[in-house]
């Protein structure tokens, strides 16, 4: 006979407002196997989970039932407190009767009554719970890193510098992601690449830290702690081991007049490449696309100038596959671009800014390359159509960002802070010139950021125009912009030399498609979701993959900094444990009534489901089950609602607890 | 007022005046973040076509034609609860008094208003008597105004209660206010003085 204690909780007056929880009490006490019952103000509190530890050796309870909240919110907690109490987590249930009652309802008459059912139906259920025992798994104490921004790069700095093994993995041909495209950063001013470039250094020396350019993730299994993720080597076509990084393969390279990407395509570069001459790994990459060897099998002047014999033009991608515990998903962003997109694109580009084809109209990343000394024009401010110095230089903020019309809704949260800064940058370069910025709101919250927005106004002579641009067009070689000063309430137009547009922060290109092979979710505009917004920042609902910088949403550099660190403290914590603890809500077959047929398998989300082979004692075949690896299985139920012959169940909701929930209703 | 259209660039922003303005007015115009606080306490906003805060912005736009063209800055009476008030400490009182001085130095573009026209004949009464001669004021200010009629009715009741006199009479000490209005004059010249 079972001892179940009930307790039923205030949670403030979040469930006593709605729900007369004295009475609901008293009814429960009524129920067969009820030995105990009451109500407590805050159960979750210290002294109420000290009571729940009380009752259960006072009253030597078999199984308890917390009515409060959602179990999402403190099933943890309350199971936690049954197991000090004595007994074993899995034999407490939660009775939902604030989200799923409480906060729903008005007439407390009703309510009540619901409260009581749905307490009376858990402790039918958990009079059927078993004794379920925690599962181990072993952790693999290596970690990956998905992105060499400055984000990845810190997260595996960070867990390198703990003494685990780290595999850095980026898809371009070096690390250093956006930061190391920047000219200066807010809002001190010092130089990106200055503070980018030992980092990135520091990760291409590290002995823990093995790293993997060009490459991408091509698929991902298993799961926390036991990770098998397959690394695609995209071909080089230059031997990485043989490479000097002379870089000779690139001056004498007949293709002189590729657009590089990381120049945001006005500087130019070479088809065999570095992106910048500061790269890591300092060796270069032939663009297959852009060389004449690869388009006409003639030239191959690089390998033939190559001292070490290092190119290698039939180099072939290459699989690789890695054991890892933990991964850290750091993709960074991608800028949206004013040009007019496909048809049926949530995304809708700027018509009335002329869909980006006005020469002298350019993005804050364009400006970056412009205004950095290692970038295409050398640190001077040119503009692209005739490489003038512009006199008369217009900023425009919020380009897609809180633009619902464009599709954005968010706030990008940088670009208040990069154009004051682009601002200052232009003025101490172009003595004679004026800048001007038209914005909606100036967003600057963050260490010394309003300063510094107050400083580009009050002392580096920038007008800043608080209202939106309508239209820019050419005329001649001026783009006139027509705009509004909404604190006069005028219309207002400028003929500028060039526009600075201050486009939205979006996720990387196919953030989606990594997302859904590490099996994580993401926002409709696919930033990648974290476990809880506030108390879980940095660790994805699957377990052992955390986030770090802007593939969550906009940040800027400190903030970017701070969340790699917290994913690598993550990282470390789950790594202080050799073998990590798992809830044991997994799925079981009974391999008498299984067939065989698999259809579990076919269904499961995890790949838990493997085969077993049945044999008697002579060893003789019997039958093929199927065998769920409960290291690997989710708990989702899935294979249980699919078994044509009902042989799978899933432990702590098998069908027996929920029929007796239904009979008690 | 008929709103024109900006037409902003390094000419049409007349930042040299704005310059004067802060010097005359020992402030910035660069610090006012449109907040709109001076606006919101002004006890004479509502007789303003440009309210105070919007009078800091065209300054910060060098768009000072339009706020002397109006009569925000006469309406002004100096109460100074805009500069007690300003988060950022912008002197809005001490601007506006800048912007009296300069539009009184361009004989004032702003033809509508007689503020101007009735300071002006306050002062030279002061210099002529020593004291102020409203009689003088009133009757100066009327013609010169070209409003004959203008309060004409009030004079009998004030002459009644004593608050108006039918004739002047002159300060003993009239040579020590020549000497203050003659070294004002001279400072003036200096650039010393508003």
């Amino acid at each position: 006979m079972s001892r179940i204690g009930v307790f039923i909780c205030h949670c403030g007056e979040n469930i006593s407002r709605t729900v007369d929880v004295e009475r609901v009490a008293a009814e429960v006490a009524k129920l067969p196997g009820v030995a105990f019952s009451t109500d407590y103000k805050y159960m979750c509190s210290d002294p109420g989970q000290n009571l729940l530890k009380k009752t259960i050796q006072d009253h030597k309870l078999t199984h308890v039932v917390v009515a409060a909240c959602s179990p999402r919110m403190h099933e943890k907690t309350f199971r936690k407190a049954v197991e000090a109490g004595g007994l074993n987590p899995f034999l407490c249930e939660m009775a939902n009767i604030r989200e799923h009652c409480s906060w729903v309802h008005e007439d407390m008459e009703e309510a009540t009554l619901k409260a009581i059912d749905i307490v009376g139906m858990m402790v039918e259920r958990v009079k059927k719970n078993r004794v379920l025992p925690a599962i181990t798994v072993p952790v693999t104490k290596r970690a990956l890193v998905i992105g060499g921004g400055i984000a990845g790069i810190q997260a595996a700095l960070d867990i390198a510098d703990c003494g685990h093994e780290v595999i850095l993995v980026e898809r371009e041909p070096s690390i250093g992601g956006h930061m190391a495209q920047l000219s200066e950063t807010f809002p001190t001013l010092d130089c990106s690449q200055c503070i980018m470039t030992p980092k990135m250094v520091d990760v291409a020396n590290h002995p823990k830290i093995t790293l993997h350019t060009f490459s991408e993730i091509e698929l991902v299994e298993g799961y926390i702690g036991n990770f098998q993720v397959t690394i695609k080597k995209k071909a080089r076509s230059v031997n990485e081991d043989k490479c000097t990084g002379c870089g000779v393969c690139m001056t004498k390279c007949p293709q002189k007049k590729i657009p590089n990407k990381f120049d945001q395509n006005i500087g130019l570069r070479t088809a065999i490449y570095v992106p910048f001459p500061q790269a890591v790994p300092n060796t270069p990459v032939i663009d297959r696309e852009n060389c004449t060897w690869f388009k006409t099998g003639k030239c191959g002047v690089c390998q033939k100038v190559c001292g070490p014999g290092a190119v290698d033009f039939e180099q072939e991608d290459r699989l690789i596959v890695e054991a890892v515990g933990a991964i850290v998903v750091s993709t960074g962003f991608d800028l949206y671009s004013i040009a007019e997109k496909p048809k049926g694109s949530p995304i809708k580009g700027y018509g009335e800014f002329g869909h980006g084809k006005i020469p002298d109209v350019i993005d804050g990343m364009t400006f970056e390359r412009l205004a950095s000394a290692s970038g295409p024009t050398g640190g001077k401010i040119l503009r692209p159509s005739d490489g003038m110095e512009p006199k008369q230089i217009v900023f425009i903020q919020c380009i897609g960002s809180r633009a619902r019309e464009k599709g954005i809704s968010y706030c990008s949260k940088v670009c208040c802070m990069y154009t004051a800064k682009h601002t200052m940058l232009y003025h101490h370069k172009v003595h004679d010139g004026q800048a001007y910025v038209f914005f909606m709101d100036a967003r600057t919250p963050g260490k010394s950021y309003d300063e510094f927005w107050r400083r580009s106004i009050e002392e580096e002579e920038a007008v800043y125009i608080r209202g939106m641009v309508s239209r820019l067009y050419q005329k001649g070689d001026k783009v006139v912009v027509m705009g509004s000063d909404i604190a006069v309430g005028v219309q207002v137009e400028i003929e500028a030399d060039m526009v600075v547009l201050a486009t939205a922060v979006m996720p990387q290109k196919g953030a989606d498609l990594l997302a859904q092979k590490l099996g994580i979710s993401y926002d409709k505009y696919h930033f990648y979701s974290e476990a809880h917004a506030k108390l879980r920042p940095v660790e994805c609902a699957t377990a052992g993959i955390y986030l770090a910088g802007a593939c969550q949403g906009p940040k800027d550099i400190p903030e970017t900094v701070s969340q790699a660190s917290a994913a690598a403290a993550k990282v470390m914590t789950l790594f202080s444990k050799d073998k990590l603890e798992r809830e044991p809500i997994v799925a079981r077959v009974r391999e008498v009534g299984c067939v065989g047929c698999f259809a579990c398998k076919k269904v499961c989300a995890y790949g838990a489901v493997e085969e077993k082979e049945i044999r008697d004692r002579q060893g003789n075949l019997i039958k093929v089950v199927a065998y769920v690896n409960p290291g690997v299985c989710g708990g989702c139920g899935t294979c249980q609602a699919t078994c044509p012959s009902k042989s799978v169940e899933l432990d702590g909701y098998t069908d027996e607890q929920i029929v007796a929930m239904i009979e008690a209703l | 007022m008929k709103k024109k259209k900006m037409v902003i660039s390094q000419e049409t922003m007349d930042l040299d005046f704005v310059r004067k303005v802060e010097i005359l007015s020992d402030t910035s115009v660069r610090r006012c973040f449109q907040c709109g606080k001076c606006s919101a306490g002004c006890p004479m906003a509502t007789f303003m076509e440009h309210p105070p805060n919007r009078v800091v912005r065209l300054l910060q736009l060098g768009q000072w034609r339009r706020i002397l063209e109006g009569r925000s800055i006469w309406y002004c009476a100096s109460c100074e609860t805009c500069s007690t008030r300003c988060p950022n400490k912008v002197h809005l009182a001490s601007i506006m008094d800048a912007l009296r001085k300069l539009s009184w130095d361009a004989h004032g573009p702003s033809k509508e208003s007689y503020v101007q026209l009735a300071n002006k004949l306050f002062l030279q009464n002061i210099r002529t008597y020593g004291r102020q001669y409203e009689m003088r004021l009133a009757a100066v200010f009327n013609v010169k105004s070209g409003q004959f009629l203008k309060d004409l009715m009030l004079g009998p009741k004030l002459l009644a209660k004593g608050k108006l006199k039918m004739f002047h009479s002159k300060n003993k000490n009239l040579s020590e206010i020549e000497k203050i209005f003659s070294r004002i004059e001279k400072m003036r010249k200096k650039g010393e003085a508003l």
